[in-house]
């Protein structure tokens, strides 16, 4: 249960950079599976060769935000496809991240990782939980404050109404490579933080992370609500938590851990498809409100299910 | 100080479907110049005054703002001198966004953005200022978001904000069509105001002829993707809807549409 808590605190810093991309920039990004793997390989070799691991941490940031450059770079400047081009750069960091850890994996056993700094003080418990919400915590002011200032005010208008906020002068290529950049460099971070936690890098670790990312946000924010940025972050962490709490959860009960990526696929196809089931919205109008699910899922679902649903909601 | 000097396009050139928007514009906004132009649907006006926004870039010819070329910049790079409102009411403004930070939005124009908070206090209370001149009472609403107002109250403050930052070319592309009679009459109430306050060089496309002739000091018609009619301040002022309805009643083919005639 303990190790639940901190991977979801963990996973909570990638969470913040999908609720980045997906929410904020309306950009379903797929680059979070590599840059996710490049993240820990970068800080795993770094580790290994003797430099200090929170300088390989950092390390793995800057190399995460450089895949969300070629993401965002081949999206706003080759004028590819959102989702294509993050496929093309996560399938091409595949290579990458054979070449940064020279194999499939880098074993850190024995190594001074910030995780194993971090038990020198907490040991495993509720303590070492503490550090690492603190450590969520604040990721999620610094994003906080960074959503407020002139910059992330033109980012969140880029994903809000790209038309209006070309008019004020404001490049949307850059304020979406910006956004990219900034995602998966977090990707990159809990991507280190989480091969220091559990004693290796490996190819496959970042494989359907996206979903995880998704499944978090949307089910943080379908709980916790979305009403404000500073809301919806700590919705976003607690999903994370949440997420992770639930995989713990159906391990114990005896599901087959192979069976968590199609847990999590069938997770996300739930949440996606239970706003437009017209009782659920029937449901939600009690509510007076659309649904939170509804509103959080809406950026990965076509116009026409939109359109269904309101037609759905006229007819109820 | 706004120069179009023989400016032409063409959508789907060589093909069937091939559409001459604008031939051979020349026009030319002296500061300070509120310029209408009316014309039926397909005359070029909403062409026009994309060219000069830069979201279409003209295949001949030359656009200068204050001296200087603009044709090759885009349209974010003019938009540091050039305001905007569109038609819907929807598109002026971020939705999901507060007032305020929509304020502050149109605030930054032409200015980097860097990380400095984008509401401050001193900022909180001088768009408290300007949104009274508005009378919606939206200075008591600064942290509502944006997507809650009704559309007359989006495009009015649309306009506020196309107009903070004292652009050197205000732009308005039919911005009262989608409203009721009364928000209309509102939205072009201010925008007289503002565009006599801050003395803006504005090029105003408008399917009322009206409000085409109330308004502004000069107006151009154009048809085909030209300017067939220019007509200065003291002409204008004598001129009546029925003298515009005349002069399309000269042009072979053109055809006035039941929304022009209404009106």
């Amino acid at each position: 249960m303990i190790t639940a808590f901190e991977l979801g605190l963990i996973y909570a810093i990638m969470a913040l950079g999908v609720y980045l991309t997906f929410r904020i920039l309306n950009f379903p990004d797929l680059t979070v599976d590599g840059s996710f793997t490049s993240g820990a390989a970068t800080a795993a070799i770094l580790i290994t060769n003797e430099v200090d691991p929170f300088l390989a941490t950092a390390a793995a940031f800057v190399v995460g935000s450089l895949a969300g450059m070629i993401t965002g770079l081949l999206h706003t400047k080759g004028n590819i496809n959102g989702l294509l081009a993050g496929i093309l750069t996560m399938i091409g960091l595949y290579s990458i991240n054979l070449r940064i850890m020279d194999g499939a994996n880098v074993p850190l056993l024995g190594q001074d990782t910030v995780i194993s700094m971090m038990r020198g003080f907490t040991g495993v418990g509720w303590t070492s939980v503490a550090v690492l919400a603190a450590v969520a915590l604040i990721f999620k002011l610094i994003m906080d404050w960074y959503l407020q200032t002139d910059n992330g005010l033109a980012l969140r208008a880029t994903g809000d109404n790209e038309q209006m906020i070309s008019s004020f002068a404001v490049s949307t290529d850059r304020q979406k490579i910006i956004g990219l950049m900034l995602s998966n460099g977090l990707v990159g971070v809990a991507g280190a933080v989480v091969a220091q936690h559990q004693g290796f890098a490996d190819i496959g670790m970042g494989i359907g992370l996206i979903l995880v990312g998704l499944a978090s946000v949307i089910v943080g924010q379908a709980i916790f609500g979305s009403r404000s940025v500073i809301q919806a972050t700590l919705a976003v962490i607690l999903g994370a938590v949440v997420y992770r709490l639930a995989i713990q959860l159906a391990l114990n009960v005896g599901l087959n851990p192979n069976d968590m990526k199609l847990m999590s696929a069938v997770l996300v196809v739930a949440a996606l498809l239970l706003p437009q089931w017209k009782g659920f919205s029937k449901l939600s109008l009690r509510r007076k409100s659309s649904s939170p699910l509804a509103e959080a899922a809406a950026p990965l679902t076509t116009s026409d299910a939109h359109l269904s649903k309101t037609s759905a909601e006229k007819g109820a | 100080m706004l120069n179009i000097d023989s400016v032409s396009k063409t959508f789907f050139p060589h093909t069937v479907n091939e559409r001459r928007a604008l031939v051979n514009v020349n026009l030319e906004l002296k500061e300070g110049d509120f310029v209408t132009v009316i014309g039926s649907n397909g005359a070029g006006k909403s062409t026009l005054l994309n060219t000069v926004a830069g979201r279409i870039h003209q295949d001949t010819g030359v656009v200068s703002l204050d001296g200087t070329d603009v044709s090759r910049l885009k349209e974010h790079q003019r938009a540091a001198k050039v305001g905007r409102v569109f038609q819907d009411p929807m598109a002026g403004t971020a939705p999901n966004l507060s007032i305020e930070e929509n304020l502050s939005l149109a605030d930054r124009r032409g200015r980097p953005r860097g990380l400095s908070r984008g509401v401050t206090k001193a900022k909180r209370d001088r768009f408290a200022e300007a949104l009274k001149q508005l009378e919606l009472g939206l200075e008591g609403r600064l942290k509502t978001k944006v997507g809650l107002l009704s559309g007359g109250q989006r495009q009015a403050l649309s306009l506020l904000m196309a107009t903070y930052s004292d652009p050197r070319v205000l732009l308005l592309d039919e911005h009262t069509a989608a409203l009721d009679p009364q928000r209309a009459e509102l939205v072009t109430r201010l925008t007289r105001s503002v565009v006599e306050d801050k003395g803006l060089t504005t090029l105003m496309v408008t399917h009322n002829m009206v409000q085409a002739l109330e308004v502004g000091n000069r107006l151009i018609m154009m048809h085909e993707g030209r300017i067939i009619l220019d007509v200065g301040a003291e002409q204008k002022a004598q001129m009546t809807p029925q003298d515009l309805l005349a002069e399309f009643g000269k042009l072979k083919g053109a055809v006035v549409d039941d929304k022009t005639l209404l009106q």
